[in-house]
């Protein structure tokens, strides 16, 4: 991927701030887990937060490559932060990819303006069953009325708007999906438990409760039924920035990695050879997970039909930082232990989960394969 | 200075028996032996009285082959000494038999002060050993006992029953079955177990304790074993208030008739 | 070939595990949160004679032997990770002093240190241009007294709550340098512990780099042997004690991933039944039951007597590839939930990074593994 300078000069604003804002704090935040609100001031200005919105809504509509170099250099200085960045560019993408302008510029305002949003599918029973949601959504004159329960929900405590996919015809099942705007502060829509976690410690991740909330019937987006049809659509688009975020944690490990050895190394004792070629395995499966992340990012912009590569980028993605993050504590033995590089492998350990587990992915892509493969059949026959 | 005799049982550790779903059938392969769990308290009791008061323990096992594998185990855990009866007609033994074969080596091996078994085995729990040895030796019985104290020749005891507790002395020689809660047994320490092997271990053969065929024939006969399998209902309340919580809890209870 | 524990080895396996599910399950979330010495596990440990396995019974040991030893480790490690690596850098120190000590240090040092009273630790690593052992920056210069340590130690287990080191030091007189090894009474002058580093798991087990500002020891302190038979021999029997720690920590991770999987309902049935949650379990299973095989072997040759070096190298090699793996897998079995500090995969996760780690030139275990070959 040769990249344009318009992207070089964002990319090198965006590891600015990071190392201004992002790494200085990461460790403090991921001790405490603490979610860390200083941050959207400081981003505020940048509108990175709406790096996806089109210009028509006040956003800056970076095309995918310059938003994946943007993630790389988040979650490069602290995949917690860079998770904060992460859903909420999901909690977006639903009304990027439908809506009507009346609702995407409602949706988008208050994210422009320097808040975040959240995607709400996961439930304690619907997990990677996304279809078995159970939240329902009943149809009450001009308004809808919403009752359940989400848990999982990242940035659920601070954001301003959500995407919440409840349903409409439990009969159906997956069928009777539909997907709302819900506003915060809209009355029987309450906050829960806040979970503490093994890595992203500093990301929100919340249970999100509805009790008779009342919304009203102009933010169902799409039509009834259409609710899992625009989770996966918004999953789609969302999986290439997750493989993006595992590439800077991926690339933090080594350079930390590095970092030591160099302190540690000086003149006559380079590394042995094994050290030096676990090192090289690292970087090459870093640079191959980047290369298919921004392979897919360019799909998003360029194609509507692209699951397979998306799941293919998060499950490589995801697979590899668990892997490099887990050398690394290995290779720098106590040290990596005692300082940043175990963070990194708390923190990789979520890539392989969220947004699709990597077994969903592989179900995708093979679901992909043989759909394919049936299609080949049929021309030949 | 009580003599002390215990009586328990090597049976399969439950847990590691598998129940085959379609027929609830058992498979027992790869189960390992333990001392019954109620009789490990047996054990414990006699060794603290003993800690106590001195005195010593035994301990007496009838069962199959597998018999010779409790010995060890049983004596790092307090008894000075072992005693067992290795025969195939445990295999299908009922208590009858069991407490025939028991009652029997008891007699060959002299007077206890205090006889001491588990409430009911952890396998079939008949509570039927303690009962049965007593009648069998012509001595009282005191069973359901969570607590034991002895002073002088009187063992007093508290009783546990359903509905009420009785506090009871026997004076002279009593066979006791004792509850679970009577006592926490001690972990074995390394040097306790190491020392198990410093220990005598005495076979009795079955034929030597003058019992008559008819002694050796099971009155009950067991026709089949099978699985028990609890369904779990896995229903979950997660509203925000606790109050709420409690109140769906209560209406599912009363829904089935619990309250 | 017998692959079975004796009948010793069974009962003591057992009274480890119920002595973990006992006096350790209780605390190990607490002490996984604060981070606190786990002091009241200490006389338990002690009364139930796990602190002095491999020592003489002169000295109020067991003389139990490594098989027993890793035994009792796997079984503490099912439970409380943190408590075996205390254990296991303990044991390393008593060991040394045990096989290389005078008898005057022996006897001063080896009945308290059975009875739970003073514990030890191996300080061994350093910084410095290589990673791990030597060449020894601290340095050991001859009086008429004894000698005068002076230099520092890394990552030194038990620090802070040991009370006696043994500490691999190289002597300045000789050309070239020879390394050698002493026990240092932690309340020695000079002897200073650095703050207390936090660790990503193993929470409980106290690291802390310890400086040696000239402190002076007597003659009998040093121990007599060749440091890098005493380093080499100690530290192939912490390989195993260690390895011993993954497996244990590994197979607690399997069997409550498993359970999970077994309740978790997902798409209408329990997500155990899913063939590729089955393939994730039975990899993992594979692995920790391959690796408990080659440690156990490994145990068995150090009671036979035989040379074990290579043998331990191939199972920590092993490991240090496949320990993680165990975790990361059983945690993605459990999804979600093996994310959440509040179930106990996220602290086993960490925890096994720990037990894993190459503090060796990384190529060490590979090393001696390809030069037995052929």
């Amino acid at each position: 991927m040769i990249f344009t300078p318009e992207q070089l000069e964002i990319q090198k604003a965006a590891r600015e701030f990071v190392a201004k804002h992002v790494i200085p704090q990461a460790a403090e935040y991921d001790r405490s887990g603490e979610f860390p609100s200083y941050l959207l001031g400081a981003a505020k200005e940048s509108k990175v937060f709406a790096m996806a919105i089109p210009k028509k809504y006040g956003g800056l509509e970076y095309d995918s490559i310059t938003q994946a170099l943007v993630c790389e250099e988040w979650s490069y200085g602290c995949a917690g932060m860079g998770t904060t960045l992460g859903a909420s560019m999901l909690g977006t993408d639903p009304l990027l990819v439908v809506g009507t302008p009346e609702q995407r510029k409602m949706y988008f305002a208050p994210i422009v303006d320097g808040g975040m949003a959240a995607f709400g599918l996961t439930e304690p029973g619907a997990g990677s069953d996304a279809g078995a949601v159970k939240t329902t959504a009943v149809r009450s004159g001009n308004e809808y009325i919403l009752n359940g329960t989400k848990c999982f929900i990242t940035n659920g405590g601070y954001a301003s708007v959500y995407l919440i996919v409840a349903s409409t015809d439990l009969s159906k099942g997956l069928k009777g999906l539909s997907a709302f705007i819900v506003e915060k502060g809209t009355p029987g829509f309450t906050v829960g438990t806040v979970e503490h976690k093994l890595g992203i410690r500093s990301s929100n991740t919340v249970e999100l409760h509805f009790k008779d909330a009342h919304v009203p019937a102009s933010n169902l987006v799409g039509a009834e039924g259409e609710g899992m049809k625009i989770a996966m659509l918004t999953l789609d688009m969302a999986r290439p920035p997750v493989a993006c975020a595992a590439v800077g944690i991926a690339r933090r490990a080594i350079d930390e990695c590095l970092k030591h050895l160099t302190e540690r190394f000086t003149g006559n004792y380079p590394p042995p050879q094994t050290v030096q070629f676990k090192l090289a395995e690292m970087h090459a499966q870093v640079e191959a997970a980047r290369q298919m992340a921004h392979h897919a990012m360019r799909l998003r912009d360029t194609t509507t039909s692209y699951s397979m590569e998306s799941a293919i980028s998060k499950l490589i993605g995801g697979d590899m930082v668990m892997s490099v993050t887990t050398q690394a504590v290995s290779l720098m033995g106590s040290y990596g232990y005692t300082s940043v590089i175990e963070k990194l492998m708390r923190d990789a350990k979520i890539m392989q989960i969220y947004e699709g587990t990597n077994q969903v992915q592989r179900l995708v892509i093979g679901r992909g394969l043989l759909t394919q493969a049936a299609k080949h059949m049929q021309k030949a026959v | 200075m009580p003599n002390c005799l215990v009586c328990y049982k090597w049976t399969l550790d439950e847990r590691d028996i598998k129940i085959n779903p379609s027929d609830l059938s058992l498979d027992s392969s790869r189960a390992k032996g333990k001392i019954s769990d109620f009789d490990r308290m047996a054990i414990e009791e006699a060794t603290l009285i003993v800690e106590k008061h001195g005195g010593a323990v035994e301990a007496l096992s009838y069962g199959t082959a597998a018999v010779k594998q409790s010995l060890k185990d049983t004596l790092s855990r307090g008894p000075g000494k072992a005693y067992w009866i290795a025969d195939a007609s445990a295999e299908n033994a009922d208590a009858v038999v069991t407490t025939n074969v028991l009652a029997a080596a008891i007699k060959k091996l002299g007077s206890y002060d205090l006889i001491l078994c588990g409430e009911g085995s952890s396998d079939a729990f008949n509570q039927q050993t303690a009962p049965r040895i007593a009648a069998l030796l012509g001595l009282p019985c005191l069973s359901f006992v969570n607590k034991l104290s002895i002073t002088e020749d009187v063992v007093s005891v508290t009783r546990k029953l359903p509905d009420r507790t009785e506090e009871v002395s026997v004076r002279g020689p009593v066979v006791v079955s004792v509850l679970s809660e009577i006592n926490k047994p001690r972990i074995p320490s390394l040097k306790q177990v190491l020392g198990a092997a410093k220990k005598p271990n005495q076979e009795i053969k079955i034929a030597d304790l003058g019992l008559k065929p008819e002694d050796l024939q099971p009155k009950t006969v067991r026709r089949s074993v099978k699985g028990f399998v609890m369904q779990r209902k896995n229903v979950i309340y997660k509203e925000t208030n606790l109050a709420d919580n409690v109140a769906k809890l209560k209406e599912s209870l009363a829904a089935e008739g619990l309250c | 070939m017998n692959f079975k524990l004796t009948e010793e080895q069974q009962l003591i396996q057992q009274s480890a595990r119920e002595f973990a599910k006992e006096y350790l399950e209780p605390l190990v979330a607490k002490m996984d949160e604060t981070r606190e010495f786990p002091r009241e596990v200490i006389k338990p440990l002690a009364d139930h004679d796990f602190l002095g396995l491999h020592l003489s019974a002169e000295s109020g040991g067991v003389e139990a032997g490594c098989v027993t030893y890793i035994t009792v480790i796997e079984a503490i490690s099912r439970s409380c990770g943190s408590v075996a690596s205390i254990m296991n850098n303990h044991a390393m120190a008593s060991y040394a002093i045990q096989r290389w000590g005078s008898e005057a240090v022996k006897k001063q040092c080896l009945p308290a240190m059975v009875k739970g009273e003073v514990l030890g630790a191996f300080a061994i690593y350093e910084h410095g241009p290589t990673p791990g052992i030597g060449p020894m920056a601290v340095v050991a210069t001859k009086t008429d007294a004894g000698y005068v340590l002076k230099g520092a130690k890394a990552y030194v287990r038990n620090a802070g709550k040991a009370g006696v080191y043994v500490v691999t030091a190289v002597t300045e007189a000789d050309r070239p340098k020879t390394a050698v090894a002493f026990v240092v009474d932690a309340q020695t002058a000079g002897v200073k512990v650095g703050e207390r580093i936090a660790t990503m798991g193993l929470r409980g087990c106290p690291v802390a780099h310890v400086v040696f500002d000239n402190v002076v020891v007597p003659q009998g302190a040093l121990l007599g042997g060749r440091g890098t038979e005493i380093v080499n021999r100690t530290l192939a029997l912490g390989a195993l004690a260690e390895a011993a720690q993954t497996v244990g920590i590994g197979q607690a991770a399997i069997d409550h991933a498993a359970a999970y999987a077994k309740q978790r309902v997902q798409f209408g049935m329990p997500v155990f039944n899913f063939p590729a949650v089955q393939a994730l379990l039975s990899d993992s299973n594979i692995d920790c039951h391959v690796a408990r095989l080659a440690l156990y072997h490994a145990a068995q040759l150090v009671d036979d007597g035989e040379p074990f070096e290579v043998e331990s190298a191939m199972v920590k090699s092993f490991l240090a590839r496949l320990g993680s793996k165990l975790l990361v897998d059983s945690c993605q079995v459990e999804g979600g939930m093996g994310f959440v500090e509040n179930m106990p995969l996220p602290r086993l996760f960490r925890d096994i990074a720990g037990t894993t780690l190459l503090d060796a030139p990384a190529d060490t275990p590979e090393r001696a593994i390809a030069m037995s070959i052929a």
